[in-house]
């Protein structure tokens, strides 16, 4: 192992909102296609919406604004048809990074999900458990490895245990090594289509999935619940919980308000692409509720900032304004639904 | 490649928060999408700072109940690495009802050393370390 000689991949880091969409974009770049962030997260279909107040993530109740680790490098390949592969696990440590190396010698940049709390170079305000961060493994030189991570400024390495370590981290979600990418790029990408089936899949996933705490219906449960926090928890769990959902919309990568401006953004590159009035009303309709999310954000960390002494009128605002926000992506979704582009 | 200015924040507890840019979007009035590298504003750390404030507390209660004798470390330990019972007997290959009798003085110091092993490994420490509680 030690003899390898240092491999480096003429790879291009660029600074993205979102771990994974950044990769994607990045990778689709380094193969020659122009492809900004927003693009690759609207063509895999990233934005989501989950309430599980069941399931205990790090104290509080598990939501997710965003789809499952993968779901983004894998859908904007199915849909634009390029030729990528996905190893979903690993059995065994040592192999998983041969098959590393094996790509690296090739050429080939290679995305690996990690989990962030061993992380070394990461900030330190977020060393959590969570598990479905993504990343870009492009080079090597002896034992260290060079990685692009988009959340960071630049691009960072890491030694070979501290990636077995990360790679394997366990816990709810482990990666168990997890890894992706691209094999051959066709000359010419149908993006009109890609764009066209990511809209289509986007729709039925936040309005027409049977199940009521997935989508629009799972943030009009989330606001009935915001209301009764106060009198069910106390207020200072309220503050905690209230908290926990304005964390995850907007620390953890997100670019802002829980990845509705970048989708705002994706509708308004393919509509200035395709020409297309209907696309760009509802980016701008997508933009407007991404504000209101930042808004939500501002007056819920009021609440959290004096946790003991709030009056209980305040759960109730902000519980109609996440009914508000809501009914804005309604809309947004309703618009798009039945799109000809 | 320029260093950027220290983030002096009055609002993180510890100084080594808060030391990266990250990239935002934004939305304005004439219909432009933005991006710009920056900080986090106050709301934001505001509630990332909350949390850290709970886990805090969370391993210093640990902590004094661990001196007092009426729980074991690994409540320490459990606490110190921000993980719950359910998530630490998925790091440590532990079942969960076990977890939960180790986390009693009595049930702790009848562990075998393989078992020991498992969570000193989990958390990332020796087993003498979780043997010899003096923190």
């Amino acid at each position: 192992m030690m003899e390898s000689k240092p491999m480096m991949i003429n790879y291009i880091h660029r600074q993205a909102g979102h771990c994974e969409s950044g990769a994607t974009s990045n990778l689709f770049n380094y193969y020659g296609i122009q492809m900004s962030e927003p693009m690759a997260f609207g063509i895999g279909t990233g934005i989501y919406f989950s309430y599980l107040p069941f399931i205990k993530l790090m104290f509080a109740p598990m939501m997710s604004f965003r789809n499952l680790p993968n779901t983004v490098f894998h859908r904007s390949m199915k849909y634009l048809g390029v030729d990528a592969t996905v190893i979903k696990k690993f059995n065994d440590v040592k192999e998983s990074m041969d098959v590393l190396d094996r790509n690296l010698e090739k050429g080939i940049p290679t995305g690996v999900q990690v989990g962030v709390f061993n992380l070394t170079f990461f900030p330190p305000e977020y060393r959590q458990h969570y598990n479905m961060h993504n990343m870009v493994v492009y080079g090597k030189e002896g034992n260290l490895y060079h990685i692009s991570d988009t959340v960071m400024e630049h691009p960072q390495t890491l030694t070979y245990d501290d990636l077995v370590r990360v790679r394997w981290a366990k816990g709810a979600f482990a990666p168990k090594g997890k890894m992706y990418w691209i094999n051959h790029v066709p000359e010419e990408l149908d993006i009109r289509y890609g764009v066209e089936q990511g809209i289509k899949k986007s729709v039925y996933e936040m309005t027409k999935v049977p199940f009521w705490l997935v989508g629009i219906k799972g943030m009009r449960v989330m606001a009935k619940d915001i209301r009764k926090w106060p009198k069910k928890h106390g207020n200072q769990k309220a503050a905690f919980y209230l908290g926990s959902i304005l964390r995850m919309a907007e620390d953890f990568g997100t670019g802002g308000a829980g990845f509705r401006y970048i989708y705002g953004a994706f509708l308004k590159e393919s509509g200035q692409k395709f020409d297309n009035k209907a696309l760009l009303e509802a980016a701008d309709l997508m933009g407007r509720t991404a504000n209101k999310w930042r808004e939500f954000t501002y007056l819920g960390a009021r609440n959290c900032k004096n946790r003991s002494s709030q009056p209980i009128e305040d759960y109730v605002t902000l519980g109609d304004m996440m009914m508000e926000i809501a009914g804005m992506e309604e809309q947004v979704f309703k618009r798009i639904e039945k799109i000809k582009i | 490649m320029e260093t950027p200015a220290e983030n002096t924040d009055p609002v993180y507890k510890n100084k080594d928060y808060g030391q990266y840019r990250e990239l935002f979007y934004s939305y304005d009035e004439q219909g432009n999408f933005g991006k710009t590298v920056g900080y986090h504003n106050e709301p934001d750390r505001l509630v990332l700072q909350q949390s850290w404030d709970l886990f805090n507390d969370r391993t210093e209660e640990a902590r004094q109940k661990v001196l007092a004798g009426t729980a074991s470390p690994i409540v320490y330990y459990m606490e110190k690495i921000l993980a719950d019972p359910l998530g630490l007997s998925m790091m440590a290959g532990v079942s969960f009802w076990k977890v939960k009798l180790h986390f009693k003085p009595f049930f702790f110091k009848r562990l075998s050393n393989k078992t020991l092993a498992k969570y000193a490994e989990a958390f990332n420490i020796t087993v003498d370390q979780l043997k010899n509680f003096e923190q």
